[in-house]
């Protein structure tokens, strides 16, 4: 409390986001702590951790407030320096500062850089600006001012009138208007006395994605204010938020959240004196994909096995205990007291007629600027990629984006000029899904991509449908034919009769989605497949079975070089030669493992 | 009179449901046993009040025999216990007069055990036999003594 | 009511019909693997995936979970609907190649082979969850599961081990539509449902097939739902609703003027007697197994067969099996003569096969017996002088090889024979029920040494008991045939019907009552009154006698200090008389 009240010169804050911690960030607190110390600044400079910054790729990250001085990739051995220099001495140290790629000059302000001007943040409004694990801080920046003016001002009509006319659509992929699905929730009839429930769904298992693992290490009280606001519109005394155990920094801070706003009496019993009661449990999911649907989501939660059932009924109408149940995606949760706080019509300035406010992605693959985005509905692929993301690393080209995770589609670079909005999505075949996008370039051959994500969601097939559990089996077996060479003609009439009818037949979203990656691919790659199985070749050199692995005699014994690190690394000894000598590959005994090509220091191994 | 010549005459009570009916059955039986015991029927063997078998034994009887239903066999529920009880202590108090425990007999025989009931006559005739004429006048006298002892011992009874 | 149209043809049903239930009216077939009347729909086979189309959204969907709506339009075989359902079906070829009705359905849709890969060839389960969601949801048991996901996925208890909580009611292998479930009990327990043998086979049942009423009857030591409180299935399936399973025995109080006891006998256990091999030998049958074999609706519809299904060719009749006999009962059982010539005749009209009578004596006592036994002989039946000895699959010549050997001594002439014969019955006696001594007690009436009840007096009382208002009838009292039982039971019934119509009751004039004035109010009476005929008269300070309660047993009188207790007729001065005069005989 004593800190509280001083003031302090200077406030540094180091982002303790998942992909920061791991690369030792609260090891660089702890250097600045001692090394401020040791200049005696311990009264005049306050080190912050706060949430995900969002620019993971750059990470360890600090911000230096007031000034958003930005410095990235840092290391235990760069902190002296920085105290000395800029904290001592007021001069910030440009060699830590960000320098955009092909550029030289550093660029020492946050909001001038690339990835940070272009987003507009909502979801993640306080991120990077404070201590998660503090709720005076997020009270500080508005926090629960939206929830106490939906408790003591506004009617639940009220407040489901004002999110339906934000235009707020759910975050969790399938968008559907927030405001009429907890209109449903109200009017629909309890069975037991009234008793209906509210779920927010933090099974997050895309492989790529991390925006709601961010939002609640970053600001678990958003999305505890957004669930109290749901909770007074639909008339729910309980609620439960479903994380995976794999996160457990989320888990953990969640769980602290929860403490305080308890404490606070911001949750329990007659919630700020309006006589109004809610609480929420926190559950921990076992990391089954396929929970993340919200009836084996429900089923999970009731302690059941995690399988969907069909709908309708919708869990608005029989959820959880077969009562009225509200389930909205983290990111949801997370909009809605800017929302209530700001008004519909701000909101629904932000986006495109049909899909209102921001979105988050988490752009990862081969992307300069991994980390995590916010940015407004509509912006187009192209902004995202070039301008916030960077651009493709090593010059390589771009080819596409893989959106939606393994449930949504790759988008070929002739669609970069695609509005991102759920509409424009679904209609290239792929969809928002919870946000996730991997970048990929000119080296990534799509047919494995799409064997990569069909093997994904094949593993995570609760099989209870036959064409779920046989199909994405029949489908990786044909795609993993295919990238072997052994694929036919007639694998690519299987394969597509098997997407079209998995998607009109599969029980649940996750079934009726599997084939999406599978379907984009053939739509806009066709003649990748096509190479595959006719030329028995890999454009991108991806698939080893397909290729040839030659040594090129010249660059070998270029300089009398003939390593012989080839040779000695061939585990099936399918490689000649002597030292100081040309060395060569003999096809016959060759397994294409690819170990020579990977070895080799002078590209003297070449694909063909 | 040598015990072998000696004719004993017995008493039997017998209750009129199970004893009664088994001796019955021993005569339609055509069974054979002794002629000594003339029975007398009791409607229940809880009837028999110990003043009968002193009695019995006062009017020249040798011997008595009380014969009822089987335990928890009882026409009338628990007639039987009370005998069992009555007859317990009457032994004692027989003992004391100097009467031999044989002379008086309790025993169980049902409708159907007419062998049984012939067994039974035989044996406690055969028993009494052995013991000999009840001298009763014997045994009156020297009770009236040995009261009258006790008196001049000034012995409480 | 919704309107909808399957297939072109319209139809009016209730709402909340399934697509299916509405198909089903219309004598439209759809195929189906996982769904079952009985249980809630899971919709996870996609095998019964139709084209519905409402307010102009088409879309794929399972016709078992899908409710019609208002103007829905619905084609069961459209082309989409078709594309899906084939490849669905040859997916669940490739995984459950030996799943019949997978087979059927794909031979109905036309496809031949799967182009998908086997991994096993004798797979059965197709994964339709109907044993998982019966043990669940019907049973309650919860024994076995899914487990693993995807690909991996099997149904299995937990852990994979047989389960402590499967109550072995098989009733998971009964909804399996593919015989995927063998059923083997490990810890075991009684099988419920085991519908390979004949006799009892489900927890609902009727008695016997000529039951009179001919109601069926839950037996609670079969039924699942006392089990668990769960299934209660049969009520579904009820229309009239006439299953309650809350119904309970109930013990009902009857005042009733008199009593006729007809508990009926117990048939000897020839398994006491080994030598019969009764029980240990195939074709070794009691009278009653035969009675069963012979009659109509019997297991073999009346045809009296070996165990093998054979025809016998030889068949033995033993008399006096455990009847008339010192080591079992000593008895003759009246009927068995009779009942062992009614086999004979019997097997000769039926099979033709060669009969053999094994007899100590023939007891054709009755009306029309002898003429039987001698229209027997007539026949061709062999009557042997001499009570089978043994019964023996032990052969001792080529002849009797695989056949039963009865061993006797045949006393006409004097030799011991060995007859071989395909199937041996047995004359089984009549025994007093094994707990006739327990009723006997209830009653208050006696049992004569063998265990039959005790009449009153072997000629004049044939039917009365000791007990005044309780009578006998039938084998109860001894062993006797129909006739015989009929007539018996006519007399109790009029010696009941009189006492009842009387409407009066006589005592016996041999009751208790009290000299109020020798009463010195002690109450050892009152305690001791089985009756509780005496009470205490608290305002005269003296015992009472309610005379209607008395049965005059005496035993207050016996036990009265005072004097005061008397029973008439029985007096003390009675007694002593009668003991005076009992002595005074010389």
């Amino acid at each position: 409390m004593e800190e509280k009240e001083k003031a302090y010169r200077l406030h540094l804050m180091v982002c303790a986001g998942t992909g920061c911690v791991s690369n030792h960030a609260f090891e660089i607190k702890g250097a600045l702590e001692k090394e401020i110390k040791k200049q005696s600044l311990e009264n005049e400079v306050l080190v912050v951790t706060t949430g995900c910054n969002g620019f993971c790729e750059r990470g360890p990250l600090l911000v230096v407030q007031p000034g958003n001085i930005f410095y990235q990739q840092l290391t235990e051995k760069d902190i002296p320096h920085l105290v000395e220099e800029h904290f001592l001495k007021g001069r910030p140290v440009q060699k830590l500062m960000y320098t955009p790629p092909k550029e030289k000059t550093p660029i020492p302000v946050l909001s001038d850089i690339d990835f940070f001007k272009g987003q507009v943040l909502i979801a993640l409004r306080n991120r990077g600006l404070i201590d998660p694990e503090k709720i005076e801080e997020y009270i500080a920046r508005d926090g629960y001012t939206a929830m106490a003016k939906a408790l003591n001002e506004m009617t639940p009509e009220g407040i489901i009138e004002e999110i339906k006319k934000s235009g707020l659509r759910g975050r969790g992929g399938a968008g559907f208007p927030t405001g009429v699905k907890w209109e449903y929730v109200r009017n629909a009839p309890s069975t037991n006395g009234g008793v209906k429930y509210l779920v927010c769904n933090g099974d997050e298992g895309d492989p790529g994605a991390f925006m709601d693992r961010s939002i609640l290490e970053a600001d678990p009280h958003s999305v505890i204010e957004g669930m109290v606001i749901g909770a007074k519109a639909i008339g729910a005394s309980e609620g439960f938020v479903y994380v995976r155990n794999e996160y457990p920094l989320a888990l953990s801070r969640l769980n602290l959240a929860l403490k305080q706003a308890r404490e606070y009496g911001l949750l329990g019993k007659d919630i700020l004196g309006s006589g109004f009661n809610f609480d929420i449990k926190v559950h921990r999911g076992a990391g089954a994909f396929v929970c993340g649907e919200e009836t084996a989501l429900l089923h999970s939660l009731e302690g059941r096995l995690g399988e969907p059932r069909p709908r309708p009924p919708y869990p608005a109408e029989k959820g959880l205990r077969d009562q009225p149940t509200c389930i909205n995606n983290v990111e949801t949760w997370a909009n809605v007291p800017v929302i209530i706080s700001r008004g519909a019509n701000w909101y629904s300035s932000i986006g495109t007629k049909t899909s209102k406010g921001t979105k988050v992605f988490s752009l990862v693959g081969k992307i300069n600027n991994t980390g995590l985005v916010e940015v407004p509905m509509g912006i187009s692929l192209k902004e995202i990629i070039y301008n916030i993301g960077g651009g493709i690393p090593e010059g390589k080209e771009f080819k596409a984006v893989q959106t939606g995770g393994p449930s949504g589609g790759c988008i070929p670079k002739e669609k970069i000029d695609l509005p991102i909005d759920f509409e424009s999505l679904t209609e290239a075949g792929s969809m928002m899904g919870s946000g996730g996008m991997v970048v990929m370039d000119e080296d990534t051959c799509m047919v494995d991509v799409a064997r990569y994500f069909l093997s994904f969601t094949q593993d995570e097939s609760c099989g209870k449908c036959t064409p779920c559990r046989e199909g994405t089996k029949a489908m990786l077996s044909i795609l993993t034919r295919i990238t072997e060479g052994k694929g036919t003609e007639g694998d690519l009439v299987l394969l597509r009769d098997l997407a079209e009818s998995i998607k009109d037949s599969a029980l649940c979203g996750l079934g009726n989605t599997a084939p999406n990656p599978v379907l984009t691919t053939m739509q806009y790659f066709m003649e990748e497949y096509e190479t595959h199985i006719k030329d028995k070749k890999c454009p991108a050199r991806v698939c080893r079975q397909l290729n040839t692995y030659i040594v090129d005699e010249n660059t070998c014994v270029k300089d009398g070089r003939g390593c012989d690190l080839c040779k000695r690394n061939c585990a099936t000894d399918a490689i000649l030669g002597e030292k100081g000598k040309a060395h060569r590959v003999v096809q016959e005994k060759c397994i294409k493992c690819g170990v020579c090509y990977d070895v080799c220091n002078f590209n003297a191994v070449k694909i063909e | 009179m040598d015990s072998a010549n000696f004719e004993p005459r017995i008493v039997g009570f017998l209750c009129r449901w199970c004893s009664y009916t088994g001796a019955d059955l021993a005569g339609t039986s055509r069974m054979k046993y002794p002629p000594n015991l003339v029975p007398i029927r009791v409607m229940c063997s809880g009837r028999v009040d110990p003043t009968f078998v002193i009695k019995a034994l006062k009017e020249g009887a040798d011997g008595v025999l009380i014969a009822g239903c089987h335990p928890g066999d009882c026409h009338y529920t628990s007639g039987n216990f009370r005998t069992l009880g009555r007859y317990t202590l009457l032994q004692i108090m027989l003992e004391q007069l100097g009467v031999e425990k044989g002379r008086v007999k309790l025993e169980w025989v049902s409708a159907s055990e007419g062998d049984k009931w012939a067994r039974v006559v035989k044996e406690i005739t055969e028993e009494v036999r052995k013991l000999g004429a009840l001298n009763w006048d014997g045994v009156v006298e020297q009770t009236k003594q040995e009261v009258a002892e006790c008196a001049d011992e000034k012995v409480k009874i | 009511m919704v309107n909808v149209t399957l297939d072109g043809k319209k139809i009016q049903v209730e709402e909340g019909t399934t697509i299916l239930q509405a198909a089903d009216k219309l004598d439209v077939k759809i195929p189906t693997l996982c769904y079952h009347p009985l249980l809630d729909p899971y919709a996870a086979c996609r095998v019964c995936v139709v084209e519905a189309s409402v307010k102009g959204k088409t879309d794929l969907v399972t016709s078992c979970n899908t409710k019609v709506l208002e103007g829905m339009e619905v084609k069961t075989a459209s082309e989409r609907a078709l594309k899906a359902r084939k490849l669905n079906v040859e997916m669940l070829m490739a995984q459950a190649p030996a799943a019949e009705p997978v087979k059927e359905i794909a031979k109905e849709l036309g496809i031949t082979k799967t182009r998908f890969e086997i991994k096993d060839p004798n797979e059965k389960c197709i994964l339709c969850g109907l044993c998982v969601r019966t043990c669940t949801d019907v049973v309650g048991a919860e024994a076995i599961s899914f487990i693993e996901r995807g690909k991996d996925r099997t149904v299995a208890p937990p852990f994979n081990e047989p389960s402590e909580a499967c109550i072995g009611c098989t009733a998971c292998a009964y909804f399996c539509p593919t015989q995927a479930i063998v059923f083997e009990d490990k810890y075991g327990r009684e099988i419920i449902h085991d519908e390979l043998h004949l006799g009892p086979v489900t927890a609902i049942r009727v008695p016997i097939r000529q039951a009179v009423p001919m109601v069926p009857f839950i037996d609670k030591d079969a039924c699942i739902h006392f089990k668990t409180e769960q299934c209660k299935l049969c009520e579904k399936v009820c229309e009239p609703e006439a299953i309650n399973h809350a119904m309970e025995d109930e013990v009902m109080e009857i005042d009733v003027g008199s009593i006729i006891i007809a508990t009926g006998y117990d048939i000897f256990d020839a398994k006491k007697n080994a030598v019969y091999g009764y029980g240990r030998l195939d074709n070794v049958l009691s009278g009653l197994d035969f009675e069963r074999l012979c009659n109509a609706g019997g297991p073999t519809g009346g045809n009296i067969l070996l165990k093998d299904g054979r025809k016998p060719e030889s068949v033995a009749i033993l008399h006096c099996v455990g009847s008339r006999d010192r080591n079992y009962n000593e008895w003759c059982s009246r009927v068995c003569c009779m009942y062992a010539m009614k086999f004979a005749h019997l097997v000769r009209e039926k099979t033709g096969a060669k009969v053999h009578e094994f007899y100590i004596d023939i007891r054709a006592f009755g009306k029309g017996y002898e003429e039987f036994y001698n229209r027997l002989m007539e026949e061709d039946v062999i009557f042997i002088r001499g009570k089978g000895a043994e019964v023996t699959d032990v052969a001792e010549t080529p002849e009797e090889e695989g056949k039963l050997v009865v061993v006797c001594e045949d006393t006409l002439l004097g030799l011991v024979r060995r007859v071989p014969v395909d199937m041996v019955l047995l004359g089984n006696g009549l025994e007093p029920r094994r707990d006739a001594d327990e009723i006997a007690r209830k009653f208050n009436i006696g049992c004569s040494h063998e265990g039959f009840f005790l009449e009153r007096h072997p000629k004049l009382g044939p039917v009365h008991t000791a007990s005044d208002g309780i009578f006998l009838a039938g084998a109860c009292q001894g062993p006797k045939d129909i006739p015989d039982t009929v007539a018996q039971a006519g007399a109790a019934a009029s010696e009941a019907m009189a006492m009842a119509d009387r409407g009066t009751f006589e005592l016996e004039p041999i009751t208790s009552f009290i000299n109020e004035e020798l009463c010195g109010a002690c109450k050892t009476c009152v305690a001791l009154c089985p009756y509780t005929a005496i009470t205490f008269d608290e305002e005269k300070n003296v015992s009472v006698v309610e005379e209607a309660l008395c049965k005059g047993c005496g035993t207050c009188v016996a036990a009265c200090p005072a004097g005061a207790a008397t029973q008439h007729g029985f007096d003390d001065e009675e007694m002593f008389a009668e003991i005076e005069g009992a002595l005074s005989v010389v």
